[in-house]
C-alpha cells in the first residue's frame, strides 16, 4: 500500500495534513504505533492441528461506512497476515465452497475527523509551528463462520501521527506511515485470530 | 502567503478521477450465499437524463467505470459481487440486467449525500421473471473544506452502489424469482 493509499485509508485529518505538507515542505509527518496492544509475531500464534481452508472477506470502513478504496489497498496485507498465521489451509478471497469456512474481517477507522481537521488546518496555516498530534483509532472485528457456528472477536489499535512542531509521544519510535499501518494491520489480524482460537473456533471441523 | 495557505484547497479543486474500484460488501456476499443459483449478467444502460459519465462535486468530477459510464460501473459491480460469492455464471439461463434511473452525488457543508436507482430485470431464457426499480440513499459526514469533502464524496460513491445491490439481493421478489428460476445450480 502506498502512502497515498494509506492517507486515503486513514482519517480525513491525514488528507488535509498531507496536502499542507506538500505545499509547505517544512512540515514533517511522523507516525507511531500505539503501544497499548502487545506486539505479536506470527510465530506466537497458536498451532491449529488441522488447518482448514477458508475464504477471507475483508472490508475497511471509515466511521462505519464502507471504504472501497481503502479496502482495495489494504486487502492484500490482510489476506497475507491471515495466510502467514499458518492457522488455515488454502486462503482465498472469493468463495470456492459455499459450505466452507468464512473469515470476515472489518477494520473501522473511527477517528474524530471533525477535531482532527481543525488541528490539521491550524498546523498547515502556521506552517507547522502549531504542531498537531492526532490519534486514528481502529476497531478490527473478526468473525469466523464454520459449520453453522459463528465466533466473533474485536481488537482495538491506534495510529498516532505528529505533524510539524510537536514532540513525539513518550517512548515511541517514529515510523514511516506505510510501515506503521502495515504493523497495525498485522497486529489486529493476528490478535483477532489468537482470540478466536481461545474460543476454540478453529477446533470445529478439524477433529 | 495567502496563495500558499489556500493551495491545499486548490489542489483538489479540479480533479476528475474515475470512481474507486468496486469492492464487494461482506453483507452482500452473505446474502448471495443464501441463494443456490448462479446468475449471468446482461446489459446495463442508463435512462435518458441520468448522469452516466460524470458527477460533479464542488467543481471536481467523478467519472464512470471501465468504459467511462456509471451503468458499466454498476454492471461490473454486479459481476464482482456474484464472483466473490461463487454465484456467477456468464452462460446461466438466468440473466440480470439493469437500467440506471438515478445517479446523484453531492457534498454539503456538514453532510454528503448520494442516491442511486436502477430498474433491474431478471430473465429466464429471455423471458422476464422479475422487474423492479430499487433506490439506495447514502449519506456521510462532510466538511466545509473541499480537500476533505471531495475525496469523501468520491470514496462514498461505491458504498452507494453496494447499498443498491444489497437492496436487490435482499428483495423477497428477487430471491423468489431466482429460487424458482432454472439457471445453472450453485454448488
Amino acid at each position: 500500500m502506498g502512502i497515498a493509499g494509506l492517507l486515503r485509508g486513514s482519517s480525513r485529518f491525514a488528507v488535509v495534513l498531507a496536502l499542507c505538507v506538500s505545499t509547505t515542505g517544512c512540515l514533517t509527518m511522523k507516525s507511531y504505533v500505539d503501544p497499548t496492544l502487545p506486539v505479536m509475531s506470527s510465530t506466537d500464534l497458536p498451532k491449529v492441528r488441522q488447518p482448514q481452508p477458508t475464504t477471507v472477506l475483508f472490508e475497511f470502513k471509515t466511521k462505519g461506512n464502507s471504504n472501497s478504496r481503502a479496502t482495495s489497498e489494504m486487502s492484500g496485507r490482510v489476506v497475507a497476515a491471515v495466510a502467514q498465521s499458518g492457522m488455515f489451509g488454502q486462503v482465498s478471497t472469493a468463495v470456492t465452497d459455499p459450505n466452507g469456512a468464512l473469515l470476515k474481517i472489518t477494520i473501522d477507522n473511527v477517528a474524530d475527523s471533525g477535531g482532527a481537521v481543525a488541528k490539521g488546518v491550524g498546523t498547515g496555516l502556521t506552517l507547522g509551528l502549531a504542531g498537531s498530534l492526532v490519534t486514528d483509532n481502529y476497531i478490527c472485528t473478526a468473525t469466523y463462520i464454520v459449520q453453522g457456528k459463528s465466533y466473533e472477536t474485536t481488537v482495538h489499535h491506534a495510529l498516532l501521527s505528529t505533524i510539524g512542531n510537536h514532540s513525539a509521544p513518550q517512548g515511541l519510535t517514529p515510523m514511516a506511515p506505510q510501515e506503521a499501518m502495515n504493523q497495525i494491520v498485522d497486529q489486529v489480524v493476528w490478535h483477532a485470530l489468537a482470540q478466536l482460537d481461545k474460543e476454540y473456533a478453529f477446533s470445529v471441523g478439524s477433529r | 502567503m495567502r496563495a500558499v495557505r489556500y493551495l491545499p484547497l486548490a489542489l483538489v479543486a479540479c480533479v476528475s478521477p474515475p470512481a474507486p474500484k468496486y469492492q464487494p460488501a461482506i453483507g452482500n456476499t452473505e446474502l448471495l450465499l443464501k441463494q443456490s443459483t448462479k446468475l449471468g449478467v446482461g446489459k446495463f444502460s442508463a435512462a435518458p437524463g441520468v448522469s452516466n459519465h460524470s458527477l460533479s462535486v464542488r467543481g471536481s468530477a467523478l467519472t464512470g467505470g471501465s468504459d467511462g459510464t456509471f451503468s458499466t460501473y454498476l454492471q461490473d459491480a454486479m459481476i464482482s459481487e456474484l464472483q466473490t460469492s461463487a454465484r456467477y455464471d456468464a452462460s446461466s439461463q438466468l440473466q440480470i440486467s439493469g437500467v440506471l434511473t438515478r445517479n446523484e452525488l453531492s457534498s454539503g457543508v456538514s453532510t454528503g449525500t448520494a442516491a442511486m436507482g436502477a430498474e433491474f430485470a431478471l430473465t429466464r431464457n429471455d423471458q422476464v421473471c422479475f422487474k423492479k426499480t430499487l433506490v439506495a440513499d447514502h449519506n456521510w459526514e462532510s466538511s466545509f473544506i473541499g480537500a476533505v469533502a471531495i475525496p469523501a464524496a468520491f470514496t462514498n460513491y461505491p458504498t452507494t452502489v453496494q447499498k443498491l445491490l444489497g437492496e436487490l439481493f435482499a428483495d423477497p421478489d428477487f430471491i423468489a424469482a431466482v429460487r424458482t428460476g432454472s439457471g445453472s445450480p450453485g454448488n
